[in-house]
């Protein structure tokens, strides 16, 4: 009697999909547009005038894939150099980060590598990095050719999009796919230790099945 | 001892007419802007005659023990009037119910518990019943609307203006875990709004084997219907009525009489076995349509004996599984026998009723959504004799004979499946037939007939198409019955289902970033003006929760670091937990002990749950004569002060010739007390005004023509100050276990003096020492003994490495300074 206690595991994947945990943290030089494309992304909002970060801001925002739903913890931290020593208290246990430059400024452009290589050096290993060429909407004053980007992300193994949180473009997109990238069960999802590694969170159908009191 | 849910939901009802079933209840709500946040509120639906209604109830204990301990707060009648919503509630557990009536609004605090899914089961079940009730029906509720015991007394609550309603800010940061939960509990309230009903057809078999091997096909009973089945559920009793059977629980016959089941069934489509339950020889199989297979989910059986010590040759097995989104729960029965035993069969039915529990939820049977049950029952005719009912039979008086059906008696009066329905029965008495005949039982005991099988049903959306028996299959006294019921299964639309699950999420996401804790700090950089040793200076931030919960605050370590902020700066409070609207001032103190150039550190303002925030701190310090080395001192001719910043700098890297032998500031001292102090009583144990230490040292630090300010006290106490905070101590760190270990030798401690420590360093060892030899001439005058002189100035020449840390007054160390007290010293300036 092979099958007497039924289907148990059946992918029913309408109301018992998985929320699987992470944390983000934005990085890259200050006034590149971090807070910007967090606030297009969350409240789907923009300000001309956005208050510069003196700290590290947190949201939340929940994306929903096919199967899973990925709930992103945002730490949206300070961009000036002054700051930097304490940018390790956040992207030390995070399992997806993204780099934001200005594409109408070079510097920052640099600035994101040196903050790439730190990631690479220091963060966990797992680490989904994501490189955005903010400010699309200024192209005609561009200063980083978009060529020259995506090959430096493909050669560090980067997700790369240009993005405006001004007029919206690719900011949802390279929120989706760093969650479509990120590892969604728990053999992948790191081992940094206990906040919020990817956790798997449906209590549901996984408990032991033991045998009822009749049939034996 | 806290009550159980059921025994709760048993004093519910006892509030209640026996009339007025209590459908399900609600523990730990409480009401939003209500003036206690107790969660002392108890939900509870009810419903009479088809008409449901939401009460408020109060308990006056926070677990009541009997019904006269509750209270009616509010009757909400569920009619079309009615509707209800939620938003993710402000706490760890909660989720905010909205019910709205007319113009009334109701707001409650829910405890997300494991019943909360039932309930809110139960209520959407209740309004989309309530969706062809006359609003009329509520006149039973009448008499409750006297009883509200709240301020909106009214005799109609459904005039009651709007209430307006303000979320009280109890909250915390949510866990996921919690969010998941509140999450399944919205979406099944919002269930109406993404699924569909589609109808299923399930068929229903049951009979009584009668210890018989199968034999026979059983196609004639399970194929009866020209279209196959969607659901099937088969029941037998009675496979096997073997002492084998009845003590191990175990029989071939299971597989076998499965097999001949599974061929039986419908010939045009192919079937898979959800799930085989049995219990002795009472067998229950549930199989669906290949086609529907990837949408039962929670697949759960349970089995009841009820029998002779409830081991099972009488009883009860049940099967439940969700279909698409409805619960269906199959049981498969087999009450006690005999004619007069109807008691005992009403109280086999409640015993398996109530005791199943399946282990998904829900766990019992009556929380179904729709409930089948079947069996052989085993009810009787009563009151008739055999020769009767066989005449009564054959004029086709069978509607005479069901009169007097004790199963239709007994239900009527309430004794067995109360508000289960079955259908009319046009089939002849399915029991006792003489084996492989279509003839009422011959036998001596010629037996009544009777209809002892029989399908009933419970829950929404079933329609029986027919009910009837199995004439042609004759190998047991029974006949086999069988029912097929086209049935509503709620199916889910995939993209209706995404959409409200997004939308869910996306308000949970937005109310959940709405209740951060937020704060804003007055300034994000104190500066201090310059700060000089020993003079403390305050700076106030006032951190404002600009947010709608309450801030908790903490400044946090950074990484690698062994507190949250420098030295120098002391912070108070530095945590603490600010209720909305409200402001805190934290006061940040710098005290200047060592030599730095400036102050600089940031402070990280951690929010439990939420955001950081930066504070930069920095100030300029003032130079000092105390807090250098000996050896920057002795090649500083003048008040350090006037030095230019290279001069500073180049004295400071011991660089540049050297003046003196003992520093000039430790000389002008040390002189001073020379000659105004050595007569002084108790000369280094008073506390001289802050402001008079102040002055002293900015005399050394700046320069005077005019005579040390302060009195012989102060300048002693300066003179402790300038040994206590030089860079390093008179007797290095690394020198001072070798000093300890010596200390009881005098000779081996002026090695240790001649060989390893510096010039400059003892120098000013011996010319301190020497003084104090002079002061103990006074020993008359200031009070001091050796002794006492030794103890002090150990623990400051040899002072420990870690400031505060309450000096322990080494012996070691003051019988090392005794030596130096006690012996001449002349012999010990020159080297050897
Ligand atoms: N034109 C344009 N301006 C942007 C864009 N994103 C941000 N900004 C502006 O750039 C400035 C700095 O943005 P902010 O989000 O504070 O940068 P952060 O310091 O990296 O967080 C603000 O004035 C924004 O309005 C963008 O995509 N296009
Ligand atoms: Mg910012």
């Amino acid at each position: 009697m092979a099958n007497r206690s039924g289907a148990a595991q059946r992918p029913n994947g309408q109301t018992q999909g998985k929320i699987c945990q992470f944390k983000l943290v934005l990085l890259g030089e200050s006034a590149v547009g971090k807070s910007s494309l967090v606030l297009r992304f969350v409240k789907g909002q923009f300000h001309e005038y956005q208050e510069s970060t003196i700290g590290a801001a947190f949201l939340t925002q929940t994306i929903c894939l096919d199967d899973t739903t990925v709930k992103f913890e945002i730490w949206d931290t300070a961009g000036q150099e002054r700051y930097h020593s304490l940018a390790p208290m956040y992207y030390r246990g995070a399992q997806a980060a993204i780099v934001v430059y200005d594409i109408t400024n070079q510097d920052t452009f640099g600035r994101a590598k040196t903050w790439v290589k730190e990631l690479q050096r220091q963060a966990s290993p797992n680490i989904v990095i994501a490189l955005a060429g903010n400010k699309q909407d200024l192209a005609n004053k561009r200063m980083v050719e978009y060529e020259e980007a995506q090959t430096y992300a493909d050669e560090n193994g980067l997700l790369f999009m240009e993005t405006s949180a001004k007029t919206a473009m690719n900011v949802n997109d390279i929120f989706l796919a760093i969650a479509k990238k990120l590892p969604k069960n728990e053999q992948n999802a790191g081992q940094t230790g206990n906040n919020a590694q990817g956790r798997r969170l449906t209590e549901g159908d996984t408990g032991p099945k033991t045998a009822g009191n009749c049939c034996k | 001892m806290l009550a159980s849910h059921q025994d709760v939901f048993n004093i519910v009802q006892a509030k209640f007419l026996a009339a007025e079933v209590v459908k399900s209840i609600h523990l730990n709500v409480s009401v939003v802007d209500g003036p206690s946040i107790n969660s002392d509120r108890i939900l509870a639906l009810v419903e009479y005659n088809k008409s449901c209604a939401l009460f408020v109830l109060i308990s006056s204990r926070s677990q009541p023990i009997s019904f006269s301990d509750l209270s009616i707060e509010t009757v909400i009648p569920i009619d079309p009037n009615f509707s209800c919503e939620t938003e993710p509630g402000a706490g760890q557990h909660y989720v905010i119910l909205i019910i709205k009536y007319k113009q009334s609004r109701f707001q409650y605090n829910i405890e997300i518990g494991k019943d909360s899914c039932n309930f809110a089961a139960e209520l959407i079940k209740s309004k989309e019943g309530s969706s062809n009730t006359n609003p009329n029906n509520n006149t039973w509720l009448e008499k409750y609307f006297g009883t509200m015991n709240n301020s909106n007394r009214n005799s109609d609550p459904v005039d009651q203006g709007e209430l307006v309603v303000i979320r009280d800010g109890m909250v915390q940061g949510q866990t996921a875990i919690n969010r998941e939960s509140m999450l399944k509990y919205q979406l099944k309230l919002k269930e109406p709004e993404f699924t569909q009903k589609q109808e299923f057809s399930i068929f229903v078999g049951t009979w009584n084997v009668n210890g018989q091997p199968p034999t026979v096909s059983l196609r004639s009973w399970l194929s009866w219907d020209e279209n196959p089945p969607d659901v099937y559920a088969v029941g037998l009793q009675e496979i096997d009525l073997s002492k084998e059977a009845f003590f191990f629980n175990d029989t071939p016959r299971e597989a076998e009489w499965q097999k001949f089941v599974m061929d039986g069934l419908h010939p045009n489509a192919k079937y898979r076995l959800v799930a085989l339950a049995r219990l002795v020889g009472i067998q229950l199989a549930v199989m669906v349509n290949n086609q529907h297979y990837r949408y039962v989910k929670n697949v759960s059986f349970d089995t009841r004996g009820t029998g002779l010590l409830g081991m099972g040759n009488k009883g009860g097995v049940a099967v439940r599984l969700e279909l698409h989104n409805t619960s269906l729960c199959f049981v498969n029965c087999h009450l006690a026998a005999h004619v007069e035993e109807f008691e005992r069969r009403n109280q086999d039915y409640k015993d398996i009723d109530t005791r199943i529990n399946f282990r998904k939820s829900p766990h019992e049977i009556k929380d179904h959504d729709q409930i089948y049950w079947l069996g052989d029952l085993n009810y009787r005719i009563t009151d008739l004799n055999t020769s009767q009912v066989k005449t009564l039979l054959q004029r086709s008086e069978m509607n005479t004979l069901l009169k007097v059906d004790q199963l239709n008696q007994q239900k009527e009066r309430g004794r067995v499946l109360v508000n289960y329905i079955e259908g009319d029965i046009t089939f002849p008495p399915t029991y006792k037939f003489d084996l492989n005949s279509d003839t009422y039982d011959t036998s001596e005991k010629a037996r009544p007939p009777a209809w002892t099988d029989r399908i009933l049903w419970r829950g929404r959306g079933i329609h029986q198409v027919s009910y009837r028996s199995h004439m042609d299959i004759k190998m047991s006294d029974h006949k086999p019955v069988s029912s097929l019921f086209m049935s509503e299964i709620s199916v889910v639309d995939p993209s209706k289902y995404r959409k409200v699950h997004e939308d869910l999420l996306k308000k949970m996401d937005k109310h959940e970033n709405e209740f951060l804790p937020q704060v804003t700090v007055d300034q994000a950089e104190v500066t201090f003006e310059l700060v000089k040793f020993r003079e403390p200076q305050f700076k106030e931030i006032i951190i404002a929760n600009t947010g709608v919960v309450p801030a908790e605050f903490e400044f946090i370590k950074k990484l690698d670091e062994s507190s949250y902020c420098k030295d120098w700066l002391t912070i108070m409070p530095f945590c603490g937990s600010i209720n909305p609207g409200e402001k805190c001032d934290v006061k940040l103190e710098v005290n200047l002990e060592t030599d730095l150039e400036t102050l600089y550190d940031i402070l990280v303002l951690h929010l439990k749950g939420g955001k950081d925030m930066f504070i930069t701190v920095n100030g300029h310090c003032q130079k000092s004569c105390i807090t250098q080395t000996l050896s920057s001192l002795v090649r500083i001719q003048v008040p350090i002060m006037h030095l230019s910043k290279e001069e500073l700098a180049s004295a400071l890297n011991n660089q540049g010739p050297i003046y003196y032998s003992v520093p000039r500031e430790l000389w002008l001292l040390v002189d001073h007390l020379y000659r105004h102090g050595l007569r002084t009583r108790d000369l280094f144990e008073s506390c001289a005004l802050h402001e008079e230490l102040i002055r002293i040292r900015d005399w050394l630090d700046f320069g005077s023509k005019d005579q040390i300010p302060g009195t012989p006290q102060a300048v002693a106490e300066t003179f402790l100050l300038f040994l206590s905070y030089t860079k390093e101590p008179i007797i290095p760190f690394d020198l001072q276990d070798s000093c300890v270990a010596a200390a009881n030798n005098f000779e081996n401690c002026r090695q240790l003096i001649l060989q390893k420590l510096n010039d400059i360093h003892r120098t000013a060892f011996l010319y301190i020492c020497m003084f104090l030899q002079e002061l103990l001439k006074y020993s008359n005058d200031n009070g001091y003994d050796a002794k006492t002189v030794a103890s002090l100035f150990g623990d400051i020449l040899l002072r420990d490495p870690i400031r505060n840390s309450k000096p322990q007054a080494s012996r070691g160390k003051t019988n090392f300074v005794y030596n130096f007290l006690m012996n001449d010293l002349s012999s010990s300036l020159i080297p050897k």
